[in-house]
């Protein structure tokens, strides 16, 4: 696994620092009063990540694939929670933070572990709440408010 | 004595009541951070910059940054001792500093002696601590009148090496480690340069004009990266935890100790001092160390207290120590002082030689709250160890939804955008999967705070020379900075052409 990731990640460095270079040149040269414009430290940033990733890419080709344990990954958890995370961001500032907090957490803590439903729901609702009310009305600061009432 | 008149100074700003209360509080919550699984002394400290620069907001910003700095530091300390209480009563280190810890300490609980484990940590770290302190109060205007004497040339040269020190000794690749030191260093220059106003890599996006804050990429890596391993990898089982029947540990227990704990304290500082050497290594030397001195080097791995108290005194002498370089050079050794010198830019306070003249109560202040800390963090373990222990078996399936929610809060709280949130979880994403593959992320993120300051002394070394790059290698002390830094990236691989075996720094 992790030997098939470094080349992915080689050739994807690779392209970076490629990408990073070509751009870099055309940012434009001298600045005014300073000899050394602003396209020099990226574009030599640009060239020592091309030789890195060279060189990872080297050290993968030539190790043999060793066999490694795959370890059994949860991906649907996983991908429930992402989701729902940017779910979350999504509504963030059309729903107002009480309210999206609190539907991210029922759903994160029901996904982690079914069951307990009561529990989860104070529990999200306490941390959304109180999150809001301590930062806002205490703090002062600011979070996207309920826009529905 | 103008240093004890500093310090005086200092205890007088840290002595304020709010400051002894951001003390307290930054002392528990990194306990509490480092007894948790799943958030890190780096994590917990970079959760907290957005908490605290709320809680600071309405003083002026000098006393606001002293506050959050003393917070974010003691969470920092904290969190370091924090994480043996884990490695004795579970056997799973919170850190990778507690991993030695373990070792004998998990055999001490299984004898039942798990409360003068803890205790000795304790009492281990708080010496440590002092001595650190002492230390860093005799070393900070000597280093920094000499940093005074730096110019442009010899500070890109000491920050390559502080780059080259970090990524020397994180992870087992030296390549990946250069690698995301590099990567990092490239996203610092993405946004307006500072010096010509010209828009680099920003695609005319706004959001990218500020570039990208270095909170969100560390929280999203460290923090997220964190939660979202545990969720794959479904590690969510909850361990049986043992049970701590005497506090105190016995006269002989301490007898035993107390000479562990000076070495360890000494050893310990010196490494942190040392940048990229942190705390995982100190602790590593100085359970060696132990071994070595001990009249019976069998009973170590079977429950020998110097075994726990030289580690843990080395631990926490080493972010001490770690502070030296921080806050005299402005250079951060690690990715957890990487993290605190963020904090400090934020408040447009700029680490560094000047910051003991521009910014006393700040630099002081510092000081002198690590000492109340240290007090704070004894008075408070001894008796709370047992709801400590408590802390450990918050279930999985709350903490870690609450860990992004936190997350969350706080990169919206500062940055007030959804594009930062997206970036979040993105650098979640990256996180989980480039440690997971050993790419050390900590170097990233190092390169990112020093990025955009490498860059500036780059270029006013070179107009300072007219162009003339050679500026690097004829000032005598850059020369010596940028012979060091190669040697710290080509020794150990040189070694390890030569079959030795070489001890590296993990993630801390």
């Amino acid at each position: 696994m992790i030997k098939s990731f470094d080349k992915i990640s080689g050739i994807i460095f690779l392209l970076i620092s490629i990408l990073f270079i070509s751009e870099s040149l055309k940012i434009s040269g001298s600045a005014y009063g300073s000899v050394v414009g602003p396209k020099i430290y990226p574009l030599i940033l640009g060239i020592v990540l091309g030789i890195l990733s060279l060189r990872l890419l080297y050290e993968a080709f030539k190790q043999a694939s060793d066999k490694k344990e795959t370890m059994k990954l949860d991906y649907k958890k996983f991908a429930i929670i992402f989701i729902s995370a940017i779910v979350y961001v999504l509504l963030l500032e059309i729903i107002g933070y009480v309210i999206s907090t609190f539907i991210f957490l029922v759903v994160a803590f029901q996904v982690m572990e079914k069951g307990r439903v009561i529990q989860t729901l104070i529990i999200s609702a306490i941390f959304s709440y109180g999150v809001y009310a301590m930062y806002v009305n205490l703090l002062g600061g600011a979070l996207p408010r309920f826009s529905l009432f | 004595m103008d240093t004890i008149k500093f310090l005086l100074d200092g205890f007088t700003v840290a002595l304020q009541w709010h400051n002894l209360l951001f003390a307290l509080v930054g002392v528990i919550i990194g306990t509490a951070v480092g007894v948790l699984p799943g958030i890190g002394p780096m994590s917990g400290v970079a959760l907290l910059i957005p908490v605290t620069a709320t809680l600071t907001s309405g003083m002026p910003t000098d006393a606001a940054a002293a506050s959050s700095i003393i917070l974010l530091a003691g969470v920092y300390y904290g969190a370091m001792y924090g994480g043996s209480t884990t490695s004795i009563l579970l056997n799973t280190p919170g850190e990778s500093s507690s991993v030695v810890t373990a070792l004998d300490g998990y055999q001490m609980a299984q004898q039942g002696r798990a409360g003068a484990a803890l205790s000795i940590a304790a009492i281990g770290s708080f010496i440590a601590g002092i001595v650190s302190l002492i230390g860093l109060v005799l070393l900070a205007e000597p280093l920094s009148n000499i940093a005074l004497e730096f110019g442009p040339a010899e500070y890109f040269s000491l920050m390559l090496l502080g780059l080259a020190a970090v990524s020397g000794l994180a992870g087992k690749s030296v390549t990946k480690a250069l690698i995301m030191t590099v990567f990092g260093l490239m996203l610092g220059t993405i946004g307006i340069d500072a010096v010509s106003g010209i828009a680099r890599f920003t695609y005319d996006l706004p959001v990218l004009y500020g570039g990208l804050e270095f909170l969100t990429i560390a929280v999203g890596l460290f923090a997220l990266g964190e939660v979202f391993k545990t969720i794959l990898e479904n590690d969510t089982d909850a361990e049986p935890i043992a049970k701590i029947k005497r506090i105190l540990p016995t006269k002989q227990d301490l007898k035993d100790s107390a000479k562990p704990i000076t070495r360890g304290s000494l050893l310990g500082f010196f490494i942190g001092v040392l940048p990229g050497a942190g705390a995982t290594l100190a602790s590593f030397f100085s359970y060696i160390t132990e071994k070595k001195f001990s009249k019976n080097p069998d009973s170590f791995g079977k429950g020998n207290i110097a075994g726990v108290a030289g580690p843990e005194s080395a631990n926490n002498a080493a972010s001490g120590g770690a502070m030296i370089p921080l806050l005299t050079l402005g250079i951060p050794g690690s990715g957890t002082t990487a993290i605190l010198m963020g904090a400090l830019i934020m408040y447009n306070v700029q680490p560094g030689p000047l910051l003991f003249d521009d910014h006393p109560e700040i630099a002081w202040g510092l000081i002198a709250s690590m000492f109340i800390g240290n007090l704070v963090l004894l008075i408070l373990n001894m008796p709370l160890v047992k709801v400590f222990a408590k802390i450990i078996q918050t279930p999985k399936k709350y903490l870690l939804p609450i860990i992004i929610a936190i997350s969350f809060f706080g990169v919206y709280a500062v940055q007030y955008t959804t594009f930062d949130l997206y970036l979040l979880l993105a650098c979640g994403l990256f996180g989980y999967l480039l440690s997971k593959n050993d790419y050390p992320v900590a170097p990233l993120v190092l390169a990112l705070v020093l990025g955009p300051m490498i860059e500036n002394n780059m270029r006013r070394a070179l107009t300072i020379s007219n162009g003339d790059w050679s500026i690097f290698v004829t000032k005598p002390l850059s020369l010596v900075f940028l012979i060091i830094a190669i040697a710290w990236v080509l020794i150990p691989v040189i070694l390890k052409f030569m079959g030795r075996k070489v001890i590296v720094n993990e993630e801390e």
